[in-house]
C-alpha cells in the first residue's frame, strides 16, 4: 500500500501511538544520537585544528592521560575556546527556538530583536566610561540586553497591535542607533577601541579562562528555564485563548521566556561578543527533523548550537591561514541565507 | 479672502509654466521654487562655514581668492587637498543619494524601500572591497561596486518571492543582504595587509576624510550623466504612483519605467558609495524631507538631490568641528540620527495601520 492513500483515509485526529508517530519518534531518536556523535567530532576537530595541526589520536591522548610533551600544550591551549563554543553555542540556539516559539514566528531570533546590540553597547559604553577593565562583562551586558529587549517591545507593540514583523523591524532600528553609537565611542578613544575591535565582531580566539567562568552561571540558569518552558511552548503555539484553556498561564510563560532569552544572549555577547544567525540558523534547520514539538526542538537545538558554533570557528582557522577569520563572519555567512529563505516561506498578511 | 481659501484650489493656482522658447517648457509650482531656492542658499551657507570654520579655516575675506585658486600659502592647501574635495565630493555624493532614495522610494511606494535600508549600500561596499582591494586587476573598483549592488538588488528581488512590492519583506531580506555583505567586507578586512585594513575599515561606516579631487571627479562626472535620465524618469514615475493601470492608460509604461528607475537608482546609489563608503540613511531621509517640505507629489528629484546635499555636508561640518579629540567618520552620525529618524518612520506607518 502506498503512504497516499493511506494517509487520506486516516481521521483526521490520528491516536497517539499510530505509525507515523512511532516512526518520527524512532526517527528523532536517532537524529539526536547522529548530532551528539557530530558535536562530539566538532570537538575533537576544534581541538586539533588550527594554526599548528595535532592529529587526531594524538588528540585523544592528550585528553584521556594528560602528559607534558607539545602536543599537550596545544591542546590545552585549545580547551577554553572550546569550552566556550560549546557554552555560547548551545546558548544561542536555545534563545532562539525560544524566541521563535515565544512570538511564534520564524524570524524570532534574539540578534534581530536588538539583545546582542543592547548588550554590545553596554559593554562599550561601560568600558570607554566607566572604566570597566577586563572585569566580569556580564554584569554591565545584562542590563544592557534588558534595556534594549524593553525598548523594542515598547516600539513594536506601542503603537497597537504587536506582530513579529514590527518587532524585528523594531529590532533593525535599535540596533542601527546602538551600533552606531557604539562605533562612534571606540572610534573616538582609540584605547578602547583596541581592547574591542576583536570581540566587536565576535571571536572565540584570546579569550580569558576566566571568562568562562563569569558566564556560565548565566548560561546554566537561562538553559535550565528555557527547557522548563518546553511543555508551555507548545501549548502556547495553539494560541494564547487556547493554551490559556490548557492550563498553561501565558503571562509567567512569556516572562519566563524572555528572561530566559535575555541571561542566554546577555551571557553569550558577553563572553564571545555580537555572534548573529545563530539563534535564527540553528532551530530553522533542526525543525526539518523534529517538528515543532518543543519537548524535542530545544534539546536538538542544545546539542546542533555548539556543532554550528564550533564548526563556524574551526573553519575559521582553517580558511585564512595563518590568520584566523572571526567566528562572527562565518556565522552571518552561514545564517542570512536562512533568514532569506524564511523570509520567503513567511505567510504574514501585509 | 485669503482665510476663506479651500486647500484643494491651491495646487492649480500655485503650478505655472517656465517656457524656454519653443523647446523648452517645465511645470514649476511657486513652493517648490522657494524651497528650492531656501534650499541652494542653506547649502551655499554650509559650504563657506564647511570652509571658513576652525583654526584651519579660511578667514572669510580670503574665500572667493581661495576657491578661484588664486589663495596664499595655507589657504590654498586648506582648499586644495584637505577641505575643497570633502566639500565637492559631499555636495556631490549627497545628491546622489538623494536621487537614488526618491526613486527607489516611489518604485516601492514605502519610504522604507530605500537604498540604505535594503541593502544596496552595503552590496556596493562589497563589491569595491572585493575588486578593489582583494582580488585586483580583474574589474575597476567602480565597476565591481556596480557589480556588488546588483547582485545585491537582485538577491533582494528574489528572496521576497514578490519583487520590490512587499517593503517589509524587502526591509527583512536586507538586514540580511546586509550582513552577508559586511562579513564579506570584514573578511576582506581580515585578509589584507594592516594598512589597507585601517582605509577599508575607516571606509565601511562612511567617511568623507581625505577625499581627492579624483575622486569629486568621478562622483560629479556619475551625477552628470544619470540624474538627467532621473529627472526624465520622475514625470512618467509620478504617474505609475497612481496605479499601473492608469499609467499604462496614460502611456507611461509602468514595468519599463519602474526599471529604468531601479537601475538609475542603482547606479547613482552605488556611485555615491563607491567614493565615500556605505554612509547610511541619506537616500531615506532626503525624499521623505524633500517632500514634507514640498508638499509636492511624485518623486522631487531636484528638491531631493538638494535635501541629499545639504544633510551630507551638514553632518561633515558636524563631525568635522565637533569636540571629539579624533575626527568621527561621518556615516557614524548619519547612522545615528538616520536610525532614530527609521523609527519614528515605522512607528507612523504602524499607527496608519500600512506595515
Amino acid at each position: 500500500m502506498t503512504d497516499a492513500p493511506r494517509l487520506a483515509a486516516r481521521p483526521v485526529s490520528a491516536a497517539p501511538g499510530s505509525t507515523p508517530v512511532r516512526r518520527s519518534l524512532s526517527r528523532r531518536a536517532t537524529g539526536l544520537v547522529v548530532i551528539a556523535v557530530l558535536l562530539a567530532l566538532t570537538i575533537l576537530l576544534s581541538l586539533a585544528v588550527g594554526n599548528k595541526y595535532i592529529p587526531l589520536p594524538e588528540v585523544w591522548t592528550a585528553l584521556v592521560n594528560p602528559g607534558d610533551g607539545y602536543a599537550q600544550t596545544v591542546v590545552d591551549s585549545r580547551i577554553p575556546r572550546t569550552i566556550l563554543g560549546l557554552i555560547v553555542g548551545a546558548g544561542l540556539a536555545v534563545a532562539g527556538a525560544v524566541m521563535q516559539g515565544l512570538t511564534r514566528n520564524p524570524l524570532g531570533d534574539p540578534g534581530l530583536f536588538g539583545v546582542n546590540a543592547g548588550a554590545a553597547a553596554a559593554v562599550v559604553t561601560a568600558t570607554a566610561f566607566l572604566g570597566l577593565g577586563s572585569g566580569n562583562r556580564v554584569w554591565v551586558a545584562l542590563p544592557g540586553a534588558f534595556l534594549a529587549v524593553a525598548v523594542v517591545y515598547v516600539i513594536g507593540a506601542g503603537a497597537g497591535r504587536s506582530s513579529p514583523i514590527r518587532l524585528v523591524l523594531a529590532g533593525v532600528v535599535v540596533t542601527a542607533v546602538l551600533a552606531a553609537w557604539g562605533s562612534a565611542v571606540t572610534l573616538s578613544l582609540p584605547g578602547v577601541f583596541d581592547s574591542y575591535r576583536y570581540w566587536a565582531v565576535g571571536s572565540l580566539a584570546g579569550r580569558d579562562p576566566q571568562a568562562i567562568a563569569d558566564v556560565l552561571p548565566f548560561i546554566g540558569v537561562g538553559l535550565v528555564i528555557a527547557l522548563g518552558l518546553a511543555g508551555p511552548l507548545n501549548a502556547l503555539a495553539l494560541g494564547d485563548d487556547l493554551a490559556q484553556t490548557l492550563g498553561v498561564k501565558v503571562g509567567r510563560t512569556r516572562l519566563l521566556g524572555a528572561l530566559a532569552t535575555t541571561l542566554l544572549c546577555a551571557a553569550a555577547t558577553a563572553a564571545v561578543g555580537p555572534v548573529g544567525f545563530v539563534g535564527l540558523a540553528v532551530p530553522h534547520v533542526v525543525r526539518s527533523v523534529t517538528g515543532s514539538d518543543h519537548r524535542w526542538l530545544l534539546p536538538y537545538c542544545l546539542l546542533a548550537g555548539p556543532v554550528l558554533l564550533l564548526g563556524a570557528d574551526v573553519l575559521g582557522r582553517v580558511i585564512v591561514s595563518p590568520a584566523e577569520l572571526m567566528v562572527g563572519i562565518i556565522t552571518a555567512f552561514v545564517g542570512a541565507p536562512i533568514l532569506l529563505l524564511a523570509v520567503r516561506r513567511m505567510k504574514v498578511p501585509e | 479672502m485669503t482665510g476663506a481659501r479651500p486647500t484643494g484650489a491651491v495646487l492649480p493656482t500655485a503650478q505655472r509654466t517656465l517656457r524656454v522658447g519653443g523647446w523648452l517648457s517645465l511645470p514649476v509650482r511657486s513652493r517648490s521654487l522657494l524651497v528650492g531656492l531656501g534650499l541652494v542658499g542653506a547649502l551655499v551657507v554650509i559650504a563657506m562655514l564647511t570652509v571658513t570654520l576652525g583654526t584651519l579655516g579660511v578667514a572669510p575675506a580670503d574665500l572667493a581668492r581661495t576657491v578661484l585658486g588664486q589663495g596664499a600659502g595655507t589657504d590654498r592647501i586648506v582648499w586644495g587637498t584637505i577641505r575643497g574635495p570633502r566639500l565637492i565630493v559631499g555636495i556631490a555624493a549627497g545628491a546622489a543619494l538623494g536621487i537614488a532614495g526618491t526613486l527607489f522610494q516611489t518604485v516601492t511606494r514605502n519610504p522604507l524601500g530605500s537604498p540604505d535600508v535594503i541593502g544596496l549600500s552595503a552590496g556596493a561596499a562589497a563589491g569595491a572591497a572585493a575588486f578593489g582591494v582583494l582580488w585586483t586587476g580583474i574589474l575597476p573598483q567602480p565597476v565591481g561596486a556596480l557589480v556588488g549592488a546588483s547582485a545585491a538588488m537582485g538577491l533582494v528581488y528574489l528572496a521576497t518571492g514578490r519583487g520590490f512590492s512587499s517593503p517589509s519583506r524587502m526591509l527583512l531580506v536586507g538586514i540580511g543582504v546586509s550582513a552577508v555583505s559586511l562579513a564579506f567586507v570584514e573578511f576582506v578586512i581580515v585578509r589584507v595587509g594592516r594598512e589597507e585594513a585601517i582605509t577599508l575599515a575607516a571606509y565601511l561606516s562612511g567617511t568623507l576624510a581625505s577625499r581627492s579631487w579624483d575622486h569629486a571627479a568621478t562622483i560629479w562626472l556619475s551625477l552628470v550623466v544619470l540624474a538627467p535620465c532621473a529627472l526624465v524618469l520622475s514625470r512618467r514615475l509620478q504617474l505609475v504612483e497612481m496605479g499601473d493601470e492608469q499609467a499604462d492608460a496614460l502611456g507611461a509604461r509602468s514595468g519599463r519605467t519602474r526599471v529604468f528607475a531601479v537601475l538609475v537608482s542603482i547606479g547613482l546609489a552605488t556611485a555615491a558609495v563607491n567614493v565615500v563608503g556605505p554612509i547610511g540613511f541619506i537616500a531615506l531621509t532626503a525624499p521623505q524631507i524633500a517632500r514634507r517640505l514640498t508638499r509636492a507629489p511624485g518623486p522631487n528629484v531636484v528638491m531631493s538631490a538638494l535635501v541629499g546635499a545639504l544633510l551630507l555636508c551638514l553632518a561633515d561640518l558636524l563631525t568635522q568641528q565637533s569636540p571629539f579629540p579624533v575626527q568621527l567618520p561621518v556615516g557614524v552620525l548619519t547612522a545615528l540620527v538616520g536610525g532614530l529618524y527609521l523609527g519614528s518612520l515605522l512607528f507612523g506607518q504602524w499607527k496608519k495601520g500600512t506595515l
